[in-house]
């Protein structure tokens, strides 16, 4: 039973950190079409934000408060100067964001100098239920990713912003027609996209330390995500997230772990060529 | 030409400029750092092939700087024999496709007399063919590295399995009792073949390898390792993993207790550099053992890390033995030795020889002597536990070993 629980929690901890990362992800590539292979340097900027406020002494929590505030900032003028030229081109725009992202992940490198960087938990330590020990820092991250779930859906899907989002999407000229802005609905949801992707980066530094690289770790793995769960919808890519995580932290368990890495891309294909459509179907937002 | 413009001087400036701003810089032309006098034999000139940019350009920046330092030293001294050094750096930018045919510039158009550098075993094993064989130079390697490497030609300066092991796991199994091993490893060639010699002195010794596993190197979740951890009453983890993938490693394997049930863990990479990439309780108790500490309590060393300071003040690139910076500064030295004792030659045949009888009486750390024909050098090694002082962390040396045995070729 113990055992159950434990792995339980370490499974859950690790999907949470996937589920958080891909968001922000299937957010702007379900409501707007754009895959944004400038995701990981977003998720690294929210990262980085905690790093500067730890550094200059405003402690830790600050920068997990900031980090989506900032990114979101960021990816609101991102989206004002440069992605609103790549609706009409979605492949031009994986190009344009990916470019975007090397320039991010190279400045970031030259001011680390290369290193990386311990970045402390707001709270660390454990705390105990019967026994068995949970980190704190994990379980506020589970938690988080709940909340963030919850919200998320709670906003695309059930108020006006959310209806008008995907009207834009679907059909713009007649969405302008009926008095739509569209071109600001599609840089509140860049920006709230990339709000999530910082919030994502500030939450999971403290497991990671931070480097250039801390993104595009898991950016291939998000956009398997994605693609396994379906885009256009609002759930598809959190399902195809906790798949992905769920099966990377699972599989080394049973398989030895350099053949863990190949399998869960293998399983996740085979799926996509099973239900080329996602998950989900029915219900697109 | 960048370089026919830019003197010593204005190169330092404008380096150091650059990497206050923390970029290194593109080198893509090559760079040349010429001594302040000449000779009428003309100078020495020296190749470094080292990472300035790319994943390890830290380790790569950090070599450079000690070969500027060393050489500075040499020529400010007299040069060797009267006859000045001139440094060639070429970026091998952590990239062993573009090292070939940087590595080649300083082979056919610059003409360098001996080739230091290459971090990675990848990198060493993508130059030393263009140095050695097509290149008929003299090649020498800096870093701590899973040894076998004997080609002719080619010399290690930095430690190897043997003398990384053999005395520290005895004291992991005599001394502080712990006998069940974990081996949990990045999967590349220098973790499997430390590992496999590794192995043979922890049984050797009465200890017993629990498992010894493999991991993609960015892999980023280990609970079913740090489950086999507790499982198999693990008391040693002999870890081999490197960043990125090292960091979530050495947090779970914290997270689970490991330490405060008195497990050790142990990693013979870790220097000054690596504590920083953790929080300092993650780091507490961790043993290392290298041919290098700053801690060492040797006047020589710390004249040497208080000249690497003045020259580079404030630098990122630490002075360490994990970058291969002591194998680094050993090489010139090694190399200016050799010269010395071939009464000025520098045909590749003549410094070779010399080479192999090369003895430095001091260095960081103390001295090291080549063992003739075995293309590698005794040095001592020294065994250091982290200790953590309210979030500080240090090295604390609790074991040196004089002139150890590379045992290798």
């Amino acid at each position: 039973m113990d055992f159950a629980i434990k792995f339980a929690f370490d499974i859950m901890a690790f999907t949470s950190v996937m589920v958080l990362i891909v968001l922000g992800l299937g957010v702007i590539a379900s409501m707007m079409g754009i895959f944004n292979f400038a995701h990981g340097e977003l998720v690294l900027l929210g990262a980085y934000t905690v790093y500067l406020c730890d550094e200059y002494g405003m402690g830790a929590w600050t920068g997990v408060i900031l980090a989506p505030l900032v990114v979101g900032a960021v990816g609101l003028v991102l989206e004002r100067t440069i992605i609103r030229r790549f609706y009409a081109t979605p492949i031009i725009a994986m190009l344009g964001t990916y470019a975007i992202g090397l320039i991010i992940r190279e400045i970031v490198r030259g001011l680390l100098g290369g290193h990386y960087k311990a970045i402390p938990e707001p709270v660390s330590g454990a705390f105990a239920i019967g026994g068995l020990e949970f980190s704190i820092w994990r379980s506020f991250i589970i938690a988080t990713t709940l909340a963030v779930i919850a919200g998320c859906y709670l906003l695309l899907a059930r108020t006006s912003i959310g209806l008008r989002v995907r009207g834009a999407l679907e059909n713009p000229m007649l969405a302008r027609a009926c008095g739509i802005s569209t071109g600001r609905l599609y840089a509140l949801t860049f920006a709230f996209g990339a709000a999530l992707a910082g919030l994502a980066g500030a939450l999971i530094v403290p497991l990671y330390a931070l480097s250039a690289d801390i993104g595009i770790r898991f950016l291939v793995q998000a956009f398997l995500s994605v693609m396994l769960g379906g885009v256009g919808t609002f759930e598809g890519p959190v399902l195809g997230a906790a798949a992905v995580g769920g099966m990377a932290a699972s599989l080394p368990w049973v398989v030895i772990p350099v053949l863990a890495d190949p399998l869960v891309f293998v399983i996740a294909l085979v799926i996509v060529r099973l239900r080329p459509q996602g998950f989900i179907t029915v219900g697109r937002l | 030409m960048r370089e026919a413009k830019l003197g010593r001087r204005g190169f330092l400036g404008s380096a150091a400029a650059l990497s206050a701003a923390g970029w290194a810089g593109s080198i893509a032309g090559g760079l040349v750092l010429r001594p302040s006098w000449a000779h009428a034999a003309g100078p020495i000139k020296m190749g470094i092939a080292t990472d300035i940019t790319g994943a390890i350009a830290p380790s790569g920046n950090a070599n450079w700087q000690v070969a500027q330092y060393a050489v500075e030293e040499i020529n400010k001294s007299g040069g060797i024999l009267g006859q000045p050094i001139e440094l060639y750096l070429e970026d091998t930018a952590s990239d062993p496709k573009i090292a070939v045919g940087n590595v080649r510039k300083l082979i056919q158009e610059r003409h360098v007399n001996v080739v230091l550098g290459g971090i990675t075993s990848a990198m060493r094993q993508a130059i030393k063919d263009p140095i050695v064989n097509r290149g008929k130079t003299l090649y020498i390697y800096p870093q701590l590295y899973e040894g076998q490497e004997c080609t002719k030609f080619l010399y290690n300066t930095g430690p190897t399995p043997a003398q990384q092991c053999d005395r520290l796991i005895p004291y992991l199994i005599k001394t502080l009792g712990k006998k069940r091993f974990a081996m949990p490893s990045a999967n590349y060639v220098w973790p499997q073949l430390l590992n496999k010699y590794a192995r043979k002195v922890i049984e050797a010794n009465g200890g017993e390898v629990v498992f010894e596993e493999y991991y993609p190197l960015d892999q980023a979740e280990y609970s079913a390792t740090i489950s086999k951890i507790k499982d198999g009453n693990v008391d040693s983890v002999f870890m081999t993993i490197i960043p990125p993938g090292l960091q979530p490693f050495v947090k779970q394997l914290y997270e689970s207790g490991f330490q405060k049930s008195g497990g050790v863990l142990t990693c013979v990479y870790y220097d000054e550099n690596l504590l920083n990439y953790h929080p300092a309780e993650e780091m507490e108790g961790l043993v290392s053992c290298l041919d290098y500490f700053q801690a060492v309590d040797d006047p020589f060393s710390k004249k040497l890390q208080e000249g690497y300071a003045k020259m580079f003040p404030g630098t990122k690139y630490l002075f360490t033995a994990g970058s291969a910076s002591t194998g680094m500064y050993r090489g010139v030295k090694f190399y200016e030795a050799a010269v010395k004792a071939t009464g000025g030659k520098l045909g590749r045949e003549e410094v070779a020889a010399a080479m192999d009888h090369a003895v430095l009486t001091e260095g960081p750390g103390g001295g090291a002597e080549m063992v003739p024909g075995h293309y590698h050098a005794k040095m001592n090694m020294y065994i250091a536990v982290c200790k953590n002082e309210g979030g500080k962390t240090r090295y604390d040396i609790i074991d040196k070993a004089s002139m150890v045995d590379p045992r290798e070729c």
